[in-house]
């Protein structure tokens, strides 16, 4: 029998960046296929040209959908040819039901006059769902007001209306980086399920205690290569977390602090969110770094000290003020400064210029009798814009013209402009170029030479080794391990950051 | 082309000139007098008023659909303490606008403590207001407003009555409060992004429920220029102000800076009444259905020029492939599920 999928010799470079080189992959009928590999190794690459959203590069990359032939790089020709998918974000509408949701890709059955069959909707859905194990679902509550876990269950649900016309793969992709804990025993349940009616999955998942639960066999790409497809059962977790990190060559090595004294910030017992009793001093002059993959609460821990985030519990000091929970301008005015992740969203004004979005915080200053000084506004700007070698056209442009890096610059002028003690930077190099990062990377320092105390949250171990005096691992919520001095490399980080921590296993 | 002639930000005084030109042609006895200049000035005032009262709120992404009840309200007060006790009337029109205050108040009580989307709280506080209004009288009252009092609006100053001056007021004021002030600059930052503006220290939901409070008290005013120039309540007065309001406030968002402003909304008032005026001299005896036409033409017009230079064309499927998952089409994914 053919495999369900088949991949050859499949490269991509974007920019003369390589994703994906010459990687070829199959996945067996009836099998649990897992794919795992670092941040930009390129699984995600993968699952994108499968579903069409990138071309391959031209060339002899090939692939078959149980024998027949697919043209990558086409999501309807995948489609058509029986590949379904679950994407992270699961592409629910939040406002509609399970019903309707279901039906937005499957299509109503209606009777006489175009009436939709509700109660025959209604029951389809409820077998479908009880199939994979949920029967006590409300289906008529919109989706958003649901459990995750419920959620997943409805959108593999939809993925596998119409399984038996045809279709043969089924692609989770990273289906658990946002689920609680219990929830992702449920959606285990779900997938032991899907593998005794024969479903083949391809299982993308950076967890490797999901890959030893779930998967027959695994395929590790590291760089863009495949580096190695085996059964899961000839692997132990250390052996699979070599094959993922493998030896790296490393490209930079920290610094040793000059710190001392005492700590400037101190955290104590930490909750919310994905954090669950977190730690951390924090002292002046000093870079520390937050590892941890997504779910592991590096992404929540900024968020919460600076008032992004309500916390539930926790103490967080800063050179002897407490600091409120959730409220970013009484931090702000204790000397702390955040540049939050996904500018777009958190950071920049876009209806705004650059001279207007980098003096948004404490634009008072600029007062001169009753008015705004516009005068003393644009010297200040100017002399950001120079400093922090932004490049625009003019004060005055839209922050949505600059690049993504000149944009994090005015994000960092904005916060940096504060004259903060201690500096939050949750991303700082995300979605900027490398030349950009590497100035990015300069401000950061010169800041902590400066006697700033600066955390940086990041998915780029690479970033965490070149700025970092000190790196706090998370994992499943808690400080699990911290690295200090020559300890700190890439490997290093990524083997700790992998760790079972018992989650779901 | 339409930005090099500054068709998209200055639309509004091309308009304008042109209607001078074109009726100064048609009709050069009638249009380009002094007496239709004033009219155009004068009957104008109270929209223009009730403009800024949207406005303000609407900088910090707020929308204060109560504005048109609200100036009702301030009315009925005003003439209901002249009619039924011996308080002086500019008193009453003071406590008139307190009220209509305290009605901002509460709209920006159940926006920010209680979290209603602000175009169904002030939706719902106009139904609310109303019911005051019908309450308090759902009679006509007039004559019952003195000459001194309504002559604090209507003396007239270099042959202009007074309350346009106080409409310039209240624009100047607003300009800067807007422009040139940390407030103003707060109250667009609240407006452009919230959750950016709180993560950058600004107190986005005193801002909020400010302006609220503000645009009351304007929209209250908006009441008593009603009761200097006509002097007459009516249960009906407010409401059909609105709509113009709101078209000279969208239409002048789209002028000058590309975001509300209080200019914009001033000239876009005015060229749509003079524009309207003309058609009224040109085509007399029609001018009932002219002047709704007309203003809805313009409004669609005027923002279609402005937004289509944010337009970027839109990349084809199939033909080039997106260079990253932000830039891909969402149906792409809709189809593959």
């Amino acid at each position: 029998m053919a495999d369900a999928l088949q991949i050859e010799h499949l490269s991509k470079t974007f920019a003369g960046q390589v994703a994906l080189d010459d990687v070829s992959l199959e996945v067996a009928p009836g099998e649990v296929h897992a794919l795992v590999g670092q941040n930009g190794s390129g699984k995600s690459t993968l699952i994108k040209i499968l579903a069409g959203y990138h071309q391959p590069d031209p060339g002899p990359a090939r692939a078959w959908i149980s024998g027949t032939p697919l043209t990558l790089g086409d999501g309807a020709a995948a489609a058509a040819a029986g590949v379904r998918f679950v994407h992270q974000d699961l592409g629910l509408v939040g406002m509609l039901n399970a019903v309707e949701n279901i039906a937005l890709t499957a299509g109503y059955r209606t009777s006489f006059g175009g009436r939709i069959r509700w109660q025959h909707e209604a029951a389809s859905t409820r077998a479908a769902l009880a199939a994979l194990g949920i029967g006590d679902l409300d289906i008529k509550a919109p989706v958003a007001s649901l459990p995750p876990s419920q959620r997943t269950t409805i959108a593999v649900a939809r993925a596998l209306v119409g399984w038996e016309q045809g279709a043969s793969l089924l692609i989770l992709d990273e289906p658990t980086a946002t689920l609680p804990g219990d929830d992702v025993r449920r959606l285990f349940e779900v997938v032991h399920r899907l593998k005794d009616r024969g479903v083949s999955i391809l299982y993308v998942s950076h967890h490797l205690d999901e890959v030893f639960e779930l998967a027959d066999r695994v395929t590790v790409l590291r760089d863009g290569v495949r580096a190695a497809t085996h059964p899961v059962s000839d692997l132990n977790h250390d052996a699979l977390v070599e094959l993922i990190v493998g030896h790296r060559i490393e490209s930079a090595t920290s610094t040793e602090a000059v710190v001392g004294g005492r700590p400037l910030l101190t955290v104590r017992g930490l909750r919310g969110a994905t954090v669950h009793g977190l730690d951390l001093d924090v002292y002046p002059g000093e870079v520390v770094g937050l590892a941890g993959i997504t779910g592991s609460g590096r992404e929540h821990v900024l968020g919460l000290i600076a008032g992004q985030t309500p916390r539930d519990d926790g103490d967080v000091m800063l050179d002897g003020t407490a600091i409120a929970n959730y409220r970013p301008r009484q931090a702000m005015g204790a000397g702390i400064a955040f540049v939050p992740a996904e500018r777009a969203l958190r950071g920049t004004f876009a209806a705004m210029n650059v001279r207007e979005n980098l003096t948004v915080t404490d634009v008072a200053r600029h007062v001169k009798g009753f008015r705004l000084s516009r005068k003393a506004e644009l010297e200040e700007t100017h002399q950001w814009i120079s400093r922090l070698s932004v490049k625009t056209a003019s004060t005055e442009s839209p922050i949505g013209s600059l690049s993504g890096g000149n944009q994090q610059k005015v994000m960092f002028g904005k916060a940096l402009r504060l004259s903060p003690k201690l500096l939050l930077l949750d991303e700082p190099a995300q979605g900027i170029d490398v030349g950009a990062k590497d100035q990015i990377h300069t401000l950061i320092e010169r800041a902590a030479a400066d006697g700033v105390a600066t955390i940086v949250a990041s998915t780029d171990t690479d970033e965490l080794v070149r700025l970092c005096h000190r790196v706090v691992v998370l994992v499943s919520g808690r400080a699990v391990t911290t690295l200090t001095g020559s300890e700190i490399s890439a490997e290093r980080i990524e083997h700790t950051q992998l760790q079972t921590t018992g989650r779901g296993a | 082309m339409i930005k090099r002639l500054g068709l998209d930000k200055y639309s509004a005084l091309y308009l304008w000139a042109f209607f001078v030109v074109l009726f100064g042609i048609l009709r050069p006895h009638t249009f380009l007098t002094r007496t239709s200049i004033k009219t155009v000035l004068v009957e104008n005032v109270i929209v223009g008023v009730l403009a800024i009262a949207f406005l303000i709120p609407l900088a910090t992404g707020t929308y204060d659909l109560s504005i048109g009840t609200t100036m009702t309200m301030s009315l009925v007060i005003t003439s209901s303490i002249a009619k039924h006790t011996s308080i002086p009337q500019t008193l009453g029109m003071l406590i008139a606008l307190v009220a209509c205050g305290l009605a901002g108040f509460v709209s920006g009580f159940v926006v920010v403590k209680l979290r209603v989307n602000s175009f169904i709280a002030t939706l719902g506080m106009s139904q609310i207001i109303t019911a005051f209004v019908y309450y308090t009288s759902e009679q006509t009252i007039s004559g019952v407003l003195k000459k001194p009092y309504q002559r604090l609006g209507t003396r007239l100053l270099f042959g202009l009555p007074l309350f346009l001056y106080y409409l310039l007021i209240i624009a100047v004021i607003a300009w800067f409060v807007l422009e040139h002030t940390p407030v103003g600059r707060y109250m667009f930052a609240t407006g452009g992004n919230p959750e950016a503006a709180r993560l950058a220290g600004v107190k986005t939901d005193r801002l909020i429920w400010g302006s609220l409070v503000a645009s009351g008290i304007i929209a209250g005013f908006a009441g008593t220029v009603y009761s200097w120039k006509v002097g007459t309540y009516g249960p009906n007065v407010g409401p059909g102000y609105l709509f113009p309001a709101i078209a000279a406030v969208f239409f002048g968002a789209s002028q000058l800076k590309g975001r509300p402003n209080i200019w914009g909304a001033m000239i876009a008032l005015f060229a749509l009444a003079s524009g309207i005026k003309g058609l009224q001299l040109t085509f007399s005896g029609t001018s009932r259905w002219v002047e709704p036409l007309f203003t809805g033409l313009s409004l669609l017009g005027a923002v279609s020029l402005a937004s289509r230079q944010s337009v970027i064309k839109i990349p084809r499927r199939k033909v080039a492939p997106p260079a990253t998952p932000a830039d891909t089409p969402s149906s792409a994914r809709t189809a593959a599920t």
